[in-house]
């Protein structure tokens, strides 16, 4: 994964953040960012993101970094729940 | 191939061939019918006809010369003059009403010799060269002489008369011949009431009375814009198409839709074989009423242009010369470059765009194409870079990605208002009847950065412009929504019905605090709190109010949010679900609807179903007869960031030009040269297609079959009037390369894929080639509750239920002036010239925008000691351009514009890639830039140039290897 690429992709995420959370509690929030990236990126992109937050997390916002952490967690039940069927 | 049978081809619905002589009593819908007898002929119609079209509906045809059905009457020409029961004298039929009781006598001695002489006084000050006049069988003046039975001109023809008048030629488009004129004053009105631009006037009294363009102008130098209502309306020679001039009166016609703005309007295609002579605006198109504008009703002539391609073509590298293909060849190199790419780098490594330019059904079948036989959903199209924050942002709080009204809904609204909209250049037809009806009273806010022409319009009661500065939109959105909730404004009762009470009680809680009043975004939006208190109330208490938008809502880093700004404030006032009121996206392009609801975005399967629902996915899995990844694709400008990773290596556009269109050029072009496939279809070699390794010739609107669905949703038919020129509709090119890639497609006909569409999408569930052959057109929803179509969404509740309100905090775009960049620059369209330009370039359009300047204020020109006409470097973060100056008071000071028709310009060089935080809707609205005064074009301009020259270098050598002339 490129710099350029990740740089890109934090951009993204940290500015959907800020407009998701506006309103609404922090765990709302992190679950509507959370629910925003399942709904509409694609998934080398949800990866790419995940990667990288696990690597560093200096440049993503505290919400944009609890809802990757939540994005990773529902995609591994999901996988194990594929997995089982 | 089986050909299906088209009735429309060859007639006209009857009801629309005809001329009734005044318009549809609109003051008398469900007013009482009036019972009356015409030459002993009863007839029964709503009270506020005239007896001229009572007359006609009964195919009574009463001579006229002045009226006409698309105006007013107006009693000028008294050659409509009938005897009533009763009454005395000769009243004109088309100022009478009808009357209950009436008998009315049109044809008499008396009757008769009056008429005579009447056109007896017309004809002895007109030519007498029917023979060669270009009028000659399609000429009204010559048909009454013929209806009244003149036979002899006692006056002579040696009096004073204005048989030497000059002709002005002016304009590219048509002639004014004041020699053939009668001054029936239709085409003045013509230009007042269909059009409302008041260019046209009758100059002098009596005699010396003259129809004239403004002061005596030459048309092209008056301020008439070309809409050619004058030249429709006008029952002789004097105002006449040139194309009829060089070719005679056209012998067929075809209704089909115009392939220009989201407007949609319908035309006749007026043919000689399979020459198209013009275009002329259908009556019965449910769109456009009969009105059009220069793009639609003149600018055809590139469908015929030499630059069209005709042969695919292929090459190995970009830096290699084309090679002639045969289609098979081609689509056969495409294939096996896509099957060769994919086995290396993965399933996901390619994709393709759809276009907002061609059918549904083209549309349809790229997505599945992808979805299908590429077996990603790496599928995205051009509404990704104009309206996909109105998808995400309407169906997010109303439930249905598409605008609310019809485009007559306006004639109903007591307050509009316009943000970030232009449609008397971008969506002209509907601009003129938003005009039509500010004339008639209703109250005009505008929201925008520049004084926009609606606000100059004629007769224009009372307008509001707010000028904000560009990027401030939600928090003007949020200020209004602020007066309408602390001023107790609101429409409770709509609220506590139809809304979702949870999420209104938050909406109401954020948008009343003191952060959102108008007093405390003053600073950051420009525009005084008075100003939008003002238009709140107006909007909130005129009655009906309505909102209209365009992309200078969507276009920006919290484009959602504003679009969900927009439908709170909708909501929390009751304008939603009825005439006159709701929110209204106008969409650039002519089917950027139509691509949106195909299933084009990488999330969603056709009728905006989630690629991850299972049941919807199920369906199309089951017809499809593949397995589809249940997880969204990329959209358009992460496919360009993962071809500069690596990730990401072939791409199918059809009819789409991303290298001029998209945002940060630069960016665009490195993506586009890393890619090791790329496929282009199009009509020409536009600039995308100059880093391509397959073209594949696309056809024009004129070559196909298919539909269109414009900013009402509503669904017109296209009718192939020409053989396509490179001898394949875009569809098939499709469907070729599907069946190489072995995926297998074998529609014989367009009408098959609305079929297979209707049968997928509930949305279209009652859709089909017949129906529309019956209604017209059709609105979708259009299903088994709505089997005609919905003209009005919302009317009893959301398809989510209740409504939703939206929590749209102001996020400050990262795009801000500074010391570096003290001037924001935003972009735009004028109104001859269309989106990139690829079809108006190449045509006559181009005599009034050659083109595009850069527009600033004086004071900021004086600021820098430029003049205008100076030649200006733009610089921003992202590239630097160099355009021509003009000075302009539309614009504020701090704010510079310019239009993105022309490739060379390099608009898109300085904007950058901050895109729309929901949809990456590139924020093309606002880029901070600094401009200085230069000596040459930029380095961007002067590489442009060369990589140019070298690729219609390739393309010239193709032609000339093949032995072909480069005409078709």
């Amino acid at each position: 994964m490129s710099l350029h690429h990740d740089a890109q992709l934090v951009r993204m995420v940290n500015q959907i953040a800020a407009n998701l959370k506006g309103g609404r509690d922090d765990a709302q929030a992190v679950a509507d960012i959370c629910r925003h990236l399942e709904t509409f990126w694609a998934r080398p992109m949800k990866q790419s993101l995940i990667a990288y937050s696990e690597r560093e997390e200096a440049e993503l916002a505290p919400l944009a970094r609890r809802a990757i952490q939540r994005l990773s967690e529902r995609q591994i039940v999901q996988k194990i729940q594929a997995d089982k069927v | 191939m089986i050909e299906h049978y088209d009735p429309k081809q060859h007639s006209r619905n009857t009801e629309y061939a005809k001329d009734l002589g005044t318009p549809f009593p609109t003051q008398a819908v469900g007013a009482v019918s009036v019972s009356l007898e015409i030459d002993g002929v009863a007839i029964t119609v709503p009270e506020g006809t005239s007896v001229l079209r009572a007359a006609a509906l009964v195919d009574i045809n009463i001579p006229k010369l002045c009226a006409t059905d698309s105006l007013e009457p107006f009693g000028s020409c008294r050659l409509c003059a009938v005897q009533v029961a009763g009454k005395r004298g000769y009243p004109a039929a088309c100022t009478t009403s009808v009357a209950e009781g009436m008998q009315v006598t049109t044809q008499n001695e008396r009757l008769a010799k009056l008429r005579r002489n009447v056109m007896e006084l017309y004809i002895s000050d007109h030519p007498l060269d029917c023979l060669t006049c270009p009028a000659n069988g399609d000429c009204e003046l010559q048909d009454m002489a013929g209806s009244v039975g003149l036979r002899e001109v006692r006056y002579g023809f040696e009096g004073e008369n204005h048989l030497q008048a000059t002709i002005d030629e002016s304009n590219p488009y048509f002639s004014f011949d004041p020699s053939k004129c009668i001054v029936c004053s239709r085409c003045v009105r013509a230009c007042e009431e269909v059009q409302g631009t008041f260019a046209l006037t009758i100059d002098g009294r009596g005699f010396e009375s003259k129809v004239s363009a403004g002061q005596a102008d030459a048309f092209m130098d008056s301020d008439c814009v070309s809409c050619g209502a004058c030249v429709q309306a006008c029952p002789t020679a004097t105002l006449m198409e040139k194309s009829v001039i060089d070719h005679g009166v056209p012998e067929h016609s075809v209704v089909t839709t115009c392939a220009y703005c989201g407007v949609g309007c319908s035309f006749e295609a007026q043919m000689k074989g399979d020459q198209l002579v013009r275009m002329v605006p259908y009556k019965g198109g449910d769109a456009n009423h009969g009105h059009s504008c220069v793009k639609g009703r003149f600018a055809f002539g590139y469908a015929t242009h030499p630059d069209r391609l005709t042969t695919p073509m292929i090459r190995e590298t970009i830096d290699q010369p084309w090679r002639e293909a045969s289609w098979e060849e081609a689509i056969g190199f495409a294939a096996s470059r896509l099957k060769a790419i994919q086995a290396e780098h993965g399933r996901e490594s390619i994709g393709g765009i759809t276009s907002s330019r061609c059918t549904n059904e083209e549309t349809y079948l790229v997505q599945k194409l992808i979805r299908a036989a590429f077996g990603n959903n790496n599928t995205d199209t051009c509404a990704r870079v104009c309206h996909s924050p109105t998808g995400y942002g309407l169906k997010t709080t109303l439930g249905e990605s598409a605008g609310t009204q019809t485009f007559d809904s306006v004639m109903k609204a007591d307050a509009i208002i316009v943000i970030g909209a232009n449609p008397t250049d971008a969506h002209p037809v509907f601009g003129s009847l938003m005009r039509k009806r500010l004339r008639q009273g209703a109250k005009l806010i505008v929201a925008d950065p520049r004084h926009i022409d609606l606000l100059k319009t004629p007769h224009l009661r009372d307008a509001q412009h707010l000028p904000l500065r560009p990027g401030t939109n939600v928090a003007l959105i949020n200020a209004l929504g602020h007066v309408v909730v602390t001023e107790g404004l609101e429409d409770k009762a709509f609220v506590a019905k139809r809304c979702d009470t949870d999420a209104y009680q938050s909406w109401r809680e954020f948008i009343a605090d003191p952060r959102h009043s108008p007093e405390a975004s003053e600073a950051i939006t420009g525009v005084s709190a008075e100003a939008v208190r003002c238009a709140a109330r107006t909007y909130a208490t005129a009655g009906n109010g309505a909102i209209y938008y365009g992309l200078g809502v969507t276009e920006h880093s919290q484009g959602s949010t504003m679009v969900m700004g927009i439908a709170n404030l909708a909501m929390a006032t009751g304008n939603i679900g009825r005439e006159g009121v709701g929110v209204n996206p106008l969409r650039g392009q002519n089917n950027v609807q139509g691509a949106c609801d195909m299933g084009s975005f990488p999330h969603e399967l056709p009728g905006y179903q989630h690629v991850a629902d299972p049941v919807a996915r199920g369906r199309f899995e089951a017809a499809w007869g593949v397995t589809l990844d249940d997880e969204p694709g990329l959209r358009i400008p992460n496919m360009f960031d993962a071809a500069l990773e690596g990730s990401f290596k072939a791409l199918y556009v059809q009819g789409e030009d991303i290298a001029q269109s998209d945002p940060n050029t630069q960016h665009v072009e490195a993506a586009l040269r890393s890619l090791d496939c790329l496929i282009v279809q199009d009509i020409f070699l536009n600039e995308t297609a100059k880093y391509a390794h397959v073209l594949l010739p696309g056809s024009s609107f004129l070559e196909k079959d298919g539909t269109f669905t414009n900013a009402e949703r509503r669904i017109n038919r296209v009718r192939k009037v020409m053989p396509p020129v490179a001898g394949k509709q875009d569809w098939e090119v499709t469907q070729d390369l599907a069946n190489a890639l072995g995926y297998p497609m074998n529609y014989a006909h367009p009408s098959e894929i609305m079929d297979e569409i209707a049968g997928l999408t509930p949305s279209f569930a009652g859709v089909s080639y017949a129906k529309l052959e019956e209604q017209g057109s059709l609105q979708w929803p259009c299903n088994a509750e709505y089997p005609l179509g919905m003209p009005t969404l919302h009317e009893v509740d959301f398809p989510i239920g209740l409504g939703r309100f939206a929590i749209t905090e102001y996020v400050a775009t990262e795009e801000r002036a500074n010391r570096r960049f003290p001037l924001l620059l935003t972009t735009g369209r004028i109104l001859s010239q269309y989106n990139v330009g690829a079809q108006t370039r190449r045509t006559d359009n181009q005599r009034w925008h050659d083109e595009d300047v850069l527009e600033l204020h004086p004071s900021d020109a004086e600021l820098r000691g430029v003049r205008d006409g100076d030649w200006l470097g733009i610089t921003s973060r992202a590239g630097q351009t160099v355009l021509r100056a003009r000075l302009s008071e539309r614009m504020q000071p701090g704010v510079v514009y310019t239009t993105f028709h022309h490739p060379g310009s390099g608009a898109n060089v300085i904007t950058t890639d901050n895109s729309d935080w929901a949809t990456n809707c590139p924020e093309y609205k606002v880029t901070a830039v600094q401009v200085e005064k230069v000596s040459q074009p930029s380095a961007w301009q002067q590489r442009f140039d060369a990589f140019d020259q070298t690729q219609r270098g390739h393309l010239t050598g193709a032609r000339e290897t093949s032995g072909k002339a480069a005409t078709p």
